[in-house]
């Protein structure tokens, strides 16, 4: 304030000795600004540790929950029983989830089968084929298709897709895995896809003009130079969608049917690990097996997916050494 | 959403004003608090009840939720709910549930049950013995009970639905449900349901009678239609109690909570504004 009052000849030099001064004395003694900043930095450091911290603190507490609940089924029920019989039936006390585990791994199998290639070529028109103007007219759709809620698409399948999988195919109901495949493979598609196109689209021009110039034609450079190039990047965006594909719950339940019955042909109602928990949950007694093995259940697809997201992580870390 | 809430907060209010002001001789000193848990199918009954309840006894605080109907009971045992919401008489055994030792159940309306069709089958009328056999996979034609040569899907509600075991004890006099097959699905809710039904060519299935839609066709039973009259002259057999069961004799302000919906003045009025049967009408 006394230099607003001073002479103004003399105010820059004062100013600029009174900011650096003003860092070491300040105004008070306790709490001067160095203090102060001190002070703020580690209250910032803390808080940004605790955040951490607690993020840290609520995967392994949810960790902890399901498994603390989840293994308590093998008090009334075998592992050997759990995973590998086929028989569930809580109200007579048979608790196989054979069915299950079988069904998530083979509708998600199947749905890679139909999405993996879609997403490629798709990939690859994007990042190779498409002009321009089309590139970007078409990756912010595939952006705004990954934002649909699942049970809008679920809704789509119960009412369209299934009743068009019957009238093609001449079934009786038309649920299945199939119809699950399907309905999931639109879920992913954006996902693969997109990532695949930004891997696709970093591979350095070099390679492309090197193979050229070896008389490489254009449909073996994409397949045999840059998708090889890519390779990693597009294993990426398969175990994202396959990670996806695993945890879908609402879309899945529509459509597939939620019978206890293993999934042995296209056109079979069925079950999942996720659709099952989502049917049952509501309606088990509080502490029963039952409820402990949907528990167990739940920590299962907890444990794959955390093995895709480390999958993830070695391939990234893969692809960065290259 | 956020200027409806606050409407309705302020018509709630001046509600609530209106009526102290009008009834300050006759306002209630009931105080307390009481927890709801269970059925969903009950849960617009609760939630309309629990509007004018709180109305008339501005000191009761009362929360209603809703998730399966064995919820409701459970809560009540662990401590959780004042009162469970429940599809059946949860003091008794019923198919796949055992009874809730030291709870008393407490009706307070009457649920009927309709077994329903794909507008696209042609029977109209199956008899007890014959929706046995539908619903146990050993009747698996539609021909074999007098419709067109197409085979049967069954849909039917996952383990532990409130309809479910009325369904089963009502309509099929307690037999079992088949369990597998490749007609054969379980939905979640009484909404899957009903598009199951109406999406479904050659499926049956049942249903709360207030879901049967004229897109589905609700079946007669041994030659008696599913309707309201025919359920209080006591010729359709298919419908069930709804319970709210408490802990012991209910007292206090959940006691109060119940009389409440068991007047003949909200038996009469909301309730069947919501399409239930008053308990009064069934002899």
């Amino acid at each position: 304030m006394q230099l607003d009052t001073s002479a103004p000849n003399p105010v820059i030099s004062t100013n600029s000795s009174e900011l650096g001064g003003s860092i070491k004395t300040g105004s008070g003694k306790l709490f001067d600004r160095k203090n102060r900043l001190l002070f703020y930095n580690r209250a910032f450091k803390i808080a940004c540790i605790a955040s951490a911290a607690f993020v840290c603190l609520i995967l392994f507490s949810i960790l902890f929950f399901m498994f603390r609940t989840g293994v308590l089924t093998f008090r009334d029920v075998s592992p050997m029983t759990f995973f590998f019989s086929s028989d569930w039936s809580p109200e007579n006390e048979s608790y196989g989830a054979f069915i299950f585990i079988f069904g998530t791994f083979a509708l998600t199998i199947l749905t890679l089968l139909i999405s993996v290639p879609l997403s490629i070529v798709i990939a690859v028109f994007l990042a190779e084929v498409a002009p321009g103007w089309m590139r970007n007219f078409l990756r912010p759709i595939l952006d705004l298709l990954v934002g649909i809620p699942s049970v809008v698409y679920g809704f789509l399948g119960l009412t369209i897709l299934i009743p068009l999988l019957r009238d093609i195919t001449g079934t009786n109901m038309g649920d299945g895995i199939l119809a699950a495949a399907i309905v999931l493979t639109i879920m992913v598609l954006p996902t693969i896809s997109r990532i695949s196109d930004d891997a696709i689209s970093v591979v350095p021009k070099k390679y492309r003009d090197a193979s050229y110039a070896l008389g490489a034609t254009r449909f073996q450079t994409i397949f045999k130079v840059t998708i090889p190039a890519a390779r990693s990047g597009i294993m990426y965006g398969v175990i994202l969608g396959m990670a996806r594909a695993i945890g879908e719950t609402m879309a899945v339940v529509m459509v597939i049917g939620n019978t206890p019955q293993l999934a042995d042909a296209l056109f079979k109602p069925t079950s999942v690990l996720t659709s099952n928990i989502v049917m049952q949950i509501a309606n088990v007694p509080f502490d029963s097996t039952w409820n402990n093995a949907l528990y167990m259940m739940g920590f299962l697809l907890l444990v794959i997916s955390l093995l895709m997201i480390v999958l993830v992580r070695l391939l990234q870390r893969k692809g960065a050494h290259q | 959403m956020k200027l409806f809430k606050s409407l309705s907060v302020a018509a709630m209010a001046i509600a609530l004003v209106a009526s102290s002001i009008s009834s300050v001789g006759a306002a209630s000193s009931l105080k307390g608090k009481i927890v709801i848990n269970g059925s969903s199918a009950l849960l617009p009954l609760t939630l309309q009840a629990a509007n004018e309840f709180k109305k008339l006894n501005p000191k009761v605080k009362i929360s209603a939720s809703a998730a399966g109907s064995i919820t409701g009971p459970q809560s009540v045992r662990k401590g959780i709910a004042d009162i469970g919401a429940v599809d059946w008489d949860a003091s008794t055994d019923v198919p796949g549930f055992k009874k809730f030792d030291g709870q008393v159940a407490n009706k307070v309306a009457v649920i009927p049950f309709a077994a329903v069709a794909n507008k696209n089958v042609g029977v109209s009328n199956l008899t007890t013995k014959q929706l046995q056999d539908i619903f146990s996979g050993k009747v698996t034609n539609w021909k074999d009970v007098g419709g067109s040569d197409a085979s049967i899907i069954v849909v039917n509600r996952a383990f532990g639905s409130g309809t479910r075991v009325n369904f089963q004890m009502k309509a099929l006099a307690g037999s079992e449900f088949l369990s597998k097959g490749s007609n054969y699905k379980e939905v979640k809710s009484s909404g899957d349901m009903k598009t199951a039904i109406e999406t479904t060519p050659n499926a049956i299935g049942y249903i709360d009678l207030v879901y049967v839609t004229s897109n589905m066709k609700a079946l007669q039973i041994n030659g008696v239609a599913p309707s309201e009259a025919n359920v209080i002259n006591g010729t359709y057999k298919v419908w069930g109690f709804g319970y709210f069961m408490t802990k012991g004799k209910p007292e206090g302000a959940v006691k109060a909570f119940i009389e409440y919906i068991q007047s003949v003045k909200f038996q009469n009025g909301s309730l069947k504004k919501l399409k239930f049967i008053p308990i009064s009408a069934i002899k």
